[in-house]
C-alpha cells in the first residue's frame, strides 16, 4: 500500500465526520433564516438566502476537511498513538531516501498501525449543538409560518363611535372593523379601518365585524336606498360582507329599528382613472437626411398600472398634391418601466412600413390599463413624422394666388462681397497659392448661390455653359419654356415613382413661371454678374469679381422689390355689389315663415323649494328632494352628502345644525338660471312728471 | 286745543255752575245772607284758579346749564368740572352719574340743561332727535376696526350676479371675501387707499339667502358679517328682437332669452319683404305698449323709418331699447344715435374686444350653478382658445348717458340713458355669440342680462326696507298700505300702523322678517343686536357729529320751564279748607235746626 492510499484511507473518516458536522449544524440555521426572510421580504430573498447560506456553509466544510492534511494526521496519530513511536511520519511522509533505519522502523509501525482504526481520529460529533440547533430552528420556523398577518385572522376590533348611549335591554354597537379587500389588479393591501366610514376602490370586498352589547338578535346593516344586509353570527362578532360596487351611506341597525337612530356611515367608491398617454416626441417631426428608422416615444401613466402590451396605430399618407394614398396599420408594442409610468418608445424601420419622401407617418399609441374584468383603453395623443419631400412644396387652389416667396438668400450675396473684400485686404499677409485657394472657395460659394438662383429660372443656368455634343436632348436652353427642377434621387423600393421627373419635365409648373417676365429677365442678369463673380474669382481675381458681385446684388434687391409688390398677400377683389340687380332674380317659393323655437325648461324645483322651506322656519319636502336628488345624480357634486343631510334631517327634524348643513349642501346643488333680470322700481306720480318733464332729445 | 285748554274750559264750566247754583239758592232763600254768597262767589273760581295753577304752574324763567352726557365706550369715571354726568344705558355704569333710561328722559329732568358734552361714540338714533336745539361738544374717538359699512345688494332675480360693498379699516395686509351660503369663498379681494371694496356673488332660485363678509388678515379673521340677499322671481319680460338680417348674433340671442324665460318675439327681415322668425306684427304704439324691451339692430333702424317716431314713443312711455350696431354706423344712424345722447366718439370701424380677466377657477366654479341640460359642463368652461368677439370702436358713454359693461382694456361697450320714463341702451360689442361658442357662456349671460336689467320697462314693487337694521332699534317701513303687518322669524305677525306711508317697528329679534301688505310681500333681514359694533359706533359717531354744526334754539337766552307746583297746590288746599269750613258753618244762615232740635 503506497503512502497516498494510506493517508487517504486513514484520514477519509474525519474528513467525513467534519463535513457531516457542519452541515448538521448550518441546516438549522439557515432553515430558521430563511423562514424569517420568507416572512419579512418575501420568497426570492428567502431562496437567495438559501442558496447563499448553503455555499457558505459547504465553503466552510470544506475548508475544515482541507484542513485535516497529513501533518494533521502525522500529529494526531503521535499524539494518540504513543505504539507508534512517533514515527508515523514515516509512513505517511516517507523521505525519499529512507536509511536503513527509517525503512526498518516503518515496517515495524506499519505491522503496529492497523491495531487502530481510522475512525478513532475522527473529531466527535457537536452533540450539544446538534440538538439545540434543530430545536430552536423548528421553533422559529413554526413561529413565523403561524405568525399572524395583518389583514389575516381574526380583525381587531376598534371601539364604536357611535355616540349612543346605553340603554338597558337595548343592543348597542359597542366594537366594530372594516375590512376592505381591493381587488387583485389593484395589488393594494388588504386594510382593517377602525371607522365604518371608509374609501376603497370600486370593487372591493368589504367585509364588517360588530360586537354588540348586550348581545343582538337580528342585527342589519340598513343601506339608505338599498336593500339591507343582514349580519350573521361569528362567535361573539356579527360578521357580513359585500362588494362595492357603487357609493352608499349606511348605518348600524343593532336593535332592529328601537332606540335612537344611529348615525350614518358612508363609504366612497373610488374608481379606476383611465390611464394618461403623453407623447414624449414632439408632435411633428421632420425626417433628417440619412435616418432610416424612427423611435417616437410615449409615456402612459395610470393609477393602479398599464398593461405592458399595447398597441401603436400608424397611418402613413404616402403622395403629393391630390394623389395620396392612406394606408393604416395596428402593431402590437411593448413597453418598459414600472406598472404605473411605463414607456412605450417603438422603433420604426421606413423600409418595413414603405415609408418615403414626401410622406406622413402619423403615430397613435392604444393602451390599456390592468382593471379587470374590463380594461380601460386610452388613445394617446397622434405624432407625425414627416419626409418633406425633396420638390419644392407646390401651391394650389387658393394658394396659387400667393406665389411661394423666394428665399432670403440675399444676405448670401452680400456674405460673398464681404468675404471678397476681407480676402482683398489680406492678400498681402496670404502666400500667393493660399490667396488663389480662398478665392476658389468664395467662387464655390457663389456657384453654389448662383444654382440656387437659377432654379428659379428653371434651372436653365446651370452649371458652366456646355459644350454642344452635350446638348443631345430635344431640349435646349432657352427653348421657351422651363426645365423643372433636377430629377432627384429615387425615393427608395417600393415608393411611388415619379414618374414625370424621370422621363420628362412639367412645364409651367415650377415657380419660375409665374414669375412674371420683367423679375425673371431681371433675375437672370443676376445670375449673369454672378456667373461672372463666380468665375474671376476661380480664377483668383476677387477685385475683379466684386464689380460682377455687386451688380449681381443690386439685381437681387431689384428682384426682391419686384418680388414684394407682385407676391402681396391679397384676397379676391370682387366687384363691387350693383344694388340695381338686387331681388331682381326668379323668387317662387319664397315667403315669409316662423321659425319655432322651444325652450328648455329647467329643473331647479324640490332644491329650491327645499333652500326656501329651510329659509324660513318651515318643514321641507324631503321626499321629493330625495328623489330628485336620485334622479340628478349625475349632476350634483357631491349627491352622497345630500342624501346623508336629508336622511338626517330626517330622523331629526327639530335639529338645527342639520337643518343648516342640508341648507348649506343645497346651495351647491342649485342651478343658476339664466337670463332673468329684476326691473327697476317704477317711480312714483312725481318721480314719473320729473321724468317726462327732463326727458332728453330724441329722433 | 291742548289738554290745558280743556282742562281750563272744565273748571271755568263748574265754576260757572256752581256760581249760578248759589245764586238761584240765594234767592231761593227765605233769609239770604249777602256776606255768605259773596265769601262763596270769591272763594270758588280762587279755588278752581289754584287747582289750574297747581295742575299746570306757571313757567318761570330757568338758567342755562351744561351736561356730560355719556355714552357707550365712554370712561367710568367722567371728569366731573361741575357740571352733572347723565348715564344714558349703553354707557354702563359710571361713577357718580345720573342714570337715565335715554336723553329725552335726562332732559326733561333738568330743564336748565343748555349744552351738553357728549363723551364716548356718540349717541343712538333714539336720542338724537331729544338732542336736536341744544349746544353739544363732541370729540369724535378714533375711527373703529373692522367693517365701517356694509351695502347689501337690494333685490336680485333668480341666477343675477350682484354687488356688494363694504368699507372696511384697517386697510393693510387687509383680505375680504364673500362667502355663499355653501361657506365657499365666490369673491375675495383687497380694499383700496379708503377701505372700499366691491365683492360678486351670484344668486340662486328665488328665496332669501345669507351670504357672508369676512375681513382677515393672513392667518386672523377680524371681521365677519352677514350680508342678506332677497331674491325675487320677476313677471316674465316681452321682448322683441328686430333684425335686418338672420345671423349667428340673432340666433344667440333669440336661443338665450327664450331658454332664460323671455316671452321673445323676434322678426328677422331676409329682404325684399321676407320675414322670418314670429308672426310679424306692425311696429305702433298699441303693440310696442305691450313689450317690456326691444333689441334692434341698426340696419332695422334704419329700415323702420317713419315707425321710429312710434318706437321712441313707447320708449318714453317706459318701454327699454337696446341699439345693437352690426357693424360700422352710416352717418345718418350715427347722427340719430347721437341725439338720443350716446356720444359715439372714436373711429367708426370695428376693433378687437379685450375680453375680461375670468375670475380663478376656484371662485369661478362658485358662481355657476350646477349644470343643466341648456349649460352642460363644457358650455360654461372657458376653451383655451379666445372667441373672436370685437367692438365698434365708437364710444357709447358720455356725459349724458351711464357707462354699463366695459372690456379689459377699460373701453366702454355699453351704455345706457333715460328717454322720459324708459331707457335706451347702446351695446357696441359685435359678434358676442362667439362667448357661447367658446364655454363663456357665464359671461355673455352677463352682458346681456345687464343690458337688460338696466333698460327693460319698470314694473310696481314694493320699496325696500332699509339695507341693515338692527334688532333692537326702530326700523321704518316706507311706502305701506294700511293692514300691513310684519311676519317675525318665529311666526308671529306684527300689525303695522302705518302714518303717512310709513311704520315704524321695533323688531325684538334678528333674523328674516317679512312685511305683507295687501299688494305682496317684501323679506327683510335684521341683523343681530350685537353684528356689525364698527358701523353701528360709526353711524352714531357721524350723527353726532352732524349734531355739532346743527342751529340751536336760543343758546343763550332765557328759556322758560315749568315752575314748582307746590305752593299752588298747598293754596288751593287752604282754600278749600276754608270753602269747605264755609260751606259747613252757619254763618249766615236760618237756624231752622235748631228750632227742631
Amino acid at each position: 500500500m503506497s503512502a497516498e492510499s494510506l493517508f487517504a484511507q486513514w484520514v477519509a473518516p474525519a474528513r467525513q465526520r467534519s463535513v457531516l458536522d457542519i452541515i448538521g449544524l448550518a441546516l438549522p440555521v439557515l432553515a430558521a433564516l430563511s423562514a424569517m426572510a420568507w416572512r419579512v421580504f418575501g420568497p426570492s430573498v428567502a431562496l437567495a438566502m438559501a442558496v447563499i447560506g448553503g455555499g457558505l456553509a459547504l465553503l466552510i466544510a470544506r475548508k475544515r476537511a482541507i484542513s485535516h492534511d497529513r501533518a494533521w494526521l502525522i500529529r494526531r496519530l503521535d499524539a494518540s498513538r504513543p505504539d507508534l513511536e512517533d514515527s508515523s511520519a514515516l509512513l505517511f511522509l516517507p523521505p525519499a531516501t529512507p536509511t536503513p533505519l527509517q525503512a526498518l522502523q516503518r515496517a515495524r509501525i506499519a505491522d503496529r498501525l492497523d491495531q487502530g482504526s481510522p475512525h478513532d481520529l475522527a473529531a466527535p460529533w457537536s452533540r450539544g449543538w446538534l440538538i439545540a440547533l434543530p430545536c430552536a430552528a423548528v421553533l422559529i420556523v413554526v413561529a413565523m409560518v403561524l405568525w399572524p398577518r395583518p389583514g389575516e385572522g381574526p380583525p381587531p376590533l376598534a371601539p364604536s363611535q357611535e355616540g349612543i348611549a346605553a340603554a338597558p335591554g337595548l343592543p348597542r354597537l359597542i366594537a366594530q372593523n372594516l375590512r376592505i379587500l381591493p381587488p387583485a389588479y389593484t395589488a393594494l393591501p388588504r386594510r382593517d379601518s377602525a371607522r365604518l366610514d371608509a374609501q376603497a376602490p370600486l370593487g372591493s370586498r368589504l367585509e364588517w365585524t360588530l360586537r354588540f352589547d348586550p348581545a343582538a338578535k337580528a342585527p342589519r346593516l340598513l343601506l339608505v336606498d338599498g336593500k339591507p344586509l343582514t349580519l350573521r353570527r361569528d362567535g361573539d362578532s356579527w360578521v357580513t360582507g359585500m362588494t362595492l360596487d357603487r357609493s352608499f351611506l349606511y348605518r348600524v341597525d343593532a336593535a332592529a329599528g328601537r332606540g335612537p337612530t344611529p348615525p350614518l356611515h358612508r363609504i366612497d367608491a373610488l374608481s379606476d382613472n383611465p390611464p394618461q398617454v403623453k407623447a414624449l416626441s414632439p408632435a411633428l417631426t421632420l425626417v433628417k437626411p440619412g435616418q432610416r428608422n424612427w423611435t417616437p416615444a410615449f409615456a402612459a401613466t395610470d393609477d393602479y398600472g398599464v398593461a405592458a402590451s399595447a398597441r401603436l396605430r400608424v397611418t402613413l399618407a404616402i403622395g403629393e398634391g391630390e394623389n395620396v394614398t392612406f394606408s393604416e396599420r395596428e402593431i402590437p408594442v411593448s413597453g418598459t418601466g414600472a406598472a404605473r409610468d411605463r414607456r412605450f418608445a417603438p422603433s420604426l424601420d421606413f423600409a418595413r412600413f414603405g415609408f418615403a419622401a414626401g410622406g406622413d407617418m402619423v403615430v397613435q399609441l392604444i393602451v390599456r390599463d390592468n382593471r379587470s374584468p374590463a380594461p380601460q383603453e386610452v388613445r394617446g395623443p397622434s405624432v407625425i413624422l414627416r419626409w418633406p419631400s425633396a420638390r419644392a412644396p407646390e401651391s394650389s387652389g387658393l394658394e396659387g394666388m400667393v406665389n411661394t416667396t423666394l428665399p432670403a438668400y440675399f444676405r448670401s450675396q452680400r456674405q460673398i462681397i464681404i468675404d471678397a473684400e476681407a480676402l482683398l485686404k489680406r492678400k498681402g499677409s496670404l502666400s500667393a497659392d493660399r490667396y488663389l485657394v480662398n478665392s476658389g472657395t468664395i467662387g464655390n460659394d457663389q456657384q453654389i448661390l448662383r444654382g440656387r438662383y437659377s432654379q428659379f429660372l428653371g434651372g436653365e443656368e446651370e452649371g458652366e455653359p456646355t459644350l454642344p455634343t452635350a446638348d443631345a436632348q430635344g431640349h435646349s436652353d432657352g427653348d421657351g419654356h422651363d426645365h423643372g427642377p433636377p430629377a432627384k434621387a429615387s425615393a427608395g423600393f417600393g415608393a411611388p415613382e415619379d414618374v414625370l421627373a424621370e422621363f420628362g419635365h412639367p412645364h409651367d409648373e415650377s415657380p419660375a413661371s409665374s414669375l412674371d417676365p420683367e423679375t425673371r429677365a431681371t433675375l437672370k442678369k443676376a445670375v449673369d454678374e454672378m456667373w461672372g463673380s463666380e468665375r474671376e474669382l476661380k480664377q483668383g481675381r476677387p477685385d475683379l469679381a466684386l464689380p460682377y458681385a455687386n451688380r449681381a446684388l443690386r439685381f437681387i434687391k431689384e428682384v426682391q422689390q419686384a418680388t414684394r409688390v407682385f407676391l402681396s398677400k391679397v384676397g379676391p377683389e370682387l366687384p363691387p355689389i350693383d344694388p340695381t340687380r338686387r331681388m331682381t332674380g326668379e323668387r317662387d317659393g319664397i315667403a315669409s315663415r316662423t321659425l319655432p323655437l322651444a325652450s328648455v325648461k329647467s329643473s331647479d324645483g324640490p332644491a329650491a323649494s327645499a333652500w326656501r322651506a329651510l329659509e324660513g322656519s318651515a318643514a321641507p319636502d324631503l321626499t321629493a328632494l330625495g328623489n330628485w336628488v336620485r334622479a340628478n345624480e349625475g349632476r350634483l357634486p357631491d349627491p352622497l352628502a345630500l342624501t346623508a343631510a336629508i336622511d338626517t334631517l330626517r330622523q331629526s327634524p327639530r335639529c338645527a345644525a342639520c337643518r343648516a348643513r342640508l341648507q348649506s349642501l343645497l346651495w351647491t346643488a342649485m342651478e343658476r338660471p339664466m337670463g332673468q333680470a329684476l326691473p327697476r322700481r317704477r317711480p312714483d306720480d312725481m318721480g314719473a312728471r320729473y321724468l317726462q318733464m327732463i326727458q332728453g332729445g330724441g329722433s | 286745543m291742548t289738554m290745558e285748554h280743556v282742562t281750563a274750559a272744565i273748571l271755568a264750566i263748574a265754576v260757572l255752575i256752581s256760581a249760578i247754583r248759589l245764586i238761584l239758592w240765594h234767592r231761593a232763600s227765605p233769609h239770604p245772607h249777602w256776606l255768605r254768597l259773596a265769601a262763596l262767589l270769591v272763594l270758588q273760581p280762587t279755588c278752581a284758579a289754584l287747582l289750574f295753577l297747581a295742575l299746570y304752574p306757571p313757567p318761570i324763567p330757568v338758567e342755562g346749564g351744561t351736561f356730560i352726557i355719556a355714552t357707550a365706550g365712554a370712561p367710568r369715571f367722567t371728569p366731573n368740572a361741575g357740571a352733572l354726568t347723565l348715564a344714558l344705558p349703553e354707557a354702563g355704569p359710571v361713577q357718580g352719574a345720573e342714570h337715565v333710561p335715554d336723553l329725552a328722559t335726562g332732559l326733561r329732568r333738568h330743564p336748565e340743561a343748555r349744552r351738553i358734552t357728549v363723551l364716548g361714540a356718540g349717541l343712538t338714533p333714539r336720542d338724537i332727535e331729544a338732542a336736536s336745539g341744544l349746544a353739544v361738544r363732541f370729540d369724535p374717538p378714533a375711527q373703529g376696526s373692522g367693517i365701517l359699512s356694509l351695502t347689501p345688494p337690494t333685490a336680485a332675480a333668480p341666477g343675477d350676479s350682484f354687488d356688494v360693498g363694504a368699507t372696511v379699516s384697517p386697510t393693510n395686509n387687509a383680505i375680504v371675501e364673500l362667502l355663499d351660503p355653501a361657506g365657499r369663498v365666490t369673491d375675495r379681494t383687497t380694499p383700496d387707499q379708503q377701505g372700499h371694496v366691491r365683492l360678486t356673488g351670484t344668486a340662486r332660485a328665488a328665496g332669501n339667502s345669507l351670504f357672508t363678509l369676512r375681513v382677515r388678515t393672513k392667518d386672523r379673521t377680524m371681521a365677519q358679517a352677514s350680508v342678506p340677499l332677497v331674491v325675487l322671481e320677476p313677471k316674465p319680460q316681452r321682448l322683441l328682437l328686430l333684425a335686418a338680417a338672420p345671423g349667428p348674433e340673432i340666433k344667440y340671442l333669440r336661443r338665450w332669452a327664450t331658454d332664460a324665460g323671455f316671452d321673445v318675439t323676434s322678426q328677422i327681415s331676409a329682404g325684399g319683404g321676407i320675414s322670418l322668425g314670429d308672426a310679424p306684427i306692425a311696429i305702433n304704439a298699441a303693440t310696442l305698449g305691450q313689450f317690456d324691451i326691444v333689441v334692434i339692430d341698426d340696419r332695422s333702424w334704419t329700415a323702420l323709418g317713419g315707425q321710429r317716431a312710434a318706437l321712441m314713443a313707447a320708449v318714453r312711455n317706459g318701454l327699454g331699447l337696446i341699439l345693437r350696431p352690426t357693424g360700422p354706423l352710416d352717418a345718418a344712424t350715427r347722427s340719430q344715435w347721437r341725439n338720443l345722447g350716446f356720444a359715439l366718439t372714436g373711429a367708426n370701424s370695428i376693433a378687437p374686444l379685450a375680453l375680461p380677466k375670468a375670475a380663478p377657477a376656484p371662485i369661478a366654479r362658485t358662481r355657476l350653478g350646477i349644470p343643466t341640460e341648456i349649460l352642460p359642463d363644457d358650455l360654461r368652461l372657458p376653451a383655451d382658445f379666445l372667441p373672436d368677439v370685437s367692438r365698434l370702436a365708437l364710444s357709447p358713454s358720455s356725459g349724458t348717458s351711464v357707462a354699463l359693461l366695459h372690456d379689459a382694456g377699460d373701453a366702454p361697450i355699453a351704455a345706457w340713458r333715460p328717454q322720459g320714463r324708459g331707457r335706451v341702451a347702446l351695446f357696441t360689442g359685435v359678434d358676442s355669440y362667439a362667448l357661447v361658442l367658446t364655454g363663456r357662456t357665464p359671461l355673455y349671460d352677463d352682458w346681456w342680462r345687464g343690458l337688460i336689467r338696466a333698460v327693460v320697462r319698470p314694473a310696481p314693487r314694493l320699496l325696500s326696507p332699509p339695507a341693515i337694521s338692527w334688532a333692537g332699534e326702530r326700523v321704518a317701513l316706507c311706502g305701506i298700505a294700511p293692514r300691513a303687518s310684519v311676519e317675525q322669524p318665529a311666526g308671529r305677525a306684527i300689525a303695522l300702523q302705518p302714518v303717512a306711508d310709513c311704520a315704524a317697528f321695533w323688531p325684538a329679534q334678528s333674523g328674516w322678517h317679512r312685511l305683507v301688505t295687501k299688494t305682496g310681500g317684501m323679506s327683510f333681514y335684521v341683523q343681530p343686536g350685537d353684528a356689525l359694533p364698527a358701523m353701528k359706533s360709526a353711524r352714531n359717531r357721524d350723527a353726532t357729529l352732524l349734531l355739532r354744526g346743527a342751529p340751536t334754539t336760543a343758546a343763550e337766552a332765557t328759556r322758560q320751564a315749568p315752575g314748582p307746583a307746590w305752593p299752588f297746590a298747598a293754596a288751593w288746599l287752604l282754600v278749600s279748607a276754608l270753602l269747605w269750613w264755609l260751606e259747613r258753618s252757619r254763618i249766615g244762615r236760618a237756624q231752622p235746626a235748631r228750632s227742631s232740635m
